[in-house]
């Protein structure tokens, strides 16, 4: 069966921001979750390694786009969640609408090759 | 029989030797395992062999580091932006508003205009001696050792600080100043060493920062 390749590195990298930011959008989030979520939203053709998903997040974080605190689980475990402060949200517009432009000129010259 | 929260203790061990000293990513990434293997065990896999993949899958220790660095870099240069920013205006701002009050103060208190000049020449050479630091960074010495250069930093603070209480608590009873002879000793005392000072700063973090190239996501 055809099966579409895993998304190379650099995507990857570059779209981890826009995602987090637009998981994060949908409520308050931690490290574990948002890899399984991305994952399973991608059916599994992205995959981040989990290691360097912290490092952005603490970027993101000392940036200030996005905040966090200490909670627990439902078990009892610490856990780090994070949220979306006010130029989180800016800054995930501006990444919806940068992609959506690279996205439509995309897809305009594949309609073009079509014809 | 394979123990999980030694096998745990053993990786946060190998994490702290190379190099993940803060212990608030190493908290999140021990929680972030902890999960995942939770997941996998739940899955069927057995403790040892989750724990193995979950190591794995959340790469190595200098990896991590590496990645880490990146982001506290991103982070020092925008704080370094924004020192710089502050100096910049700090060092025209300050000698500026100095000289404002000499200028109006002058005839109040009877200044020669040789003294009134010497005081502008003393903010005069405050502001050049800033700037002559951060323009010739390059022949600053390039400290890597942020730690060395915050020691030297406070340091100098403090001896700037002793120069100056020095100077208002002994040498001055010692005088017999008229105001106008006071105001002219004062801003020489305090800004001919400050301005050497900020210099060197400025120079010195400048030229730490010299090699150092932001790195992207």
């Amino acid at each position: 069966m055809y099966r579409a390749a895993m998304i190379s590195k650099e995507l990857v990298a570059a779209s981890t921001e826009p995602l987090i930011l637009s998981l994060l959008a949908g409520g308050e989030s931690y490290g574990y979750a948002l890899t399984q979520e991305v994952k399973r939203l991608s059916g599994d053709k992205i995959e981040w390694t989990d290691g360097m998903l912290y490092p952005v997040l603490h970027r993101m974080e000392h940036r200030g786009l996005i905040k966090s605190r200490w909670g627990e689980s439902e078990t009892g475990r610490k856990r780090k969640y994070y949220s979306l402060k006010k130029s989180g949200k800016k800054a995930m517009a501006t990444h919806h609408e940068q992609w959506s432009l690279v996205h439509s000129v995309l897809a305009g010259l594949k309609k073009e090759q079509c014809v | 029989m394979f123990d999980l929260d030694q096998a745990i203790a053993n990786w946060r061990e190998q994490m702290l030797a190379a190099g993940i000293k803060t212990p608030v990513p190493l908290e999140e990434l021990e929680s972030h395992l902890r999960e995942e293997i939770e997941r996998k065990v739940k899955a069927g896999a057995n403790q040892q062999e989750a724990f193995t993949s979950a190591v794995q899958k959340l790469g190595s220790a200098q990896v991590v580091r590496a990645e880490f660095e990146k982001a506290d870099e991103t982070h020092e240069a925008r704080k370094w932006k924004l020192t710089n920013a502050f100096l910049m205006v700090f060092t025209i701002v300050l000698p500026l508003f100095m000289s404002v009050i000499v200028i109006n103060r002058a005839s109040v208190i009877d200044m020669t205009a040789t003294q009134e000049l010497s005081s502008l020449a003393a903010m005069a050479v405050f502001f050049s001696l800033a700037w002559a630091g951060r323009l010739s960074q390059g022949i600053f010495p390039v400290i890597a050792n942020r730690r060395i250069r915050d020691a030297i930093s406070a340091l100098g603070s403090l001896l700037l600080a002793v120069w100056w209480i020095v100077f208002m608590r002994l040498i001055v009873p010692r005088h017999d100043f008229v105001m106008s002879q006071f105001l002219v000793a004062f801003v020489w005392a305090f800004f001919l060493p400050a301005g050497m000072w900020v210099g060197w700063l400025w120079g010195m973090e400048a030229a730490a920062r010299r090699k150092f190239v932001p790195v992207g996501v």
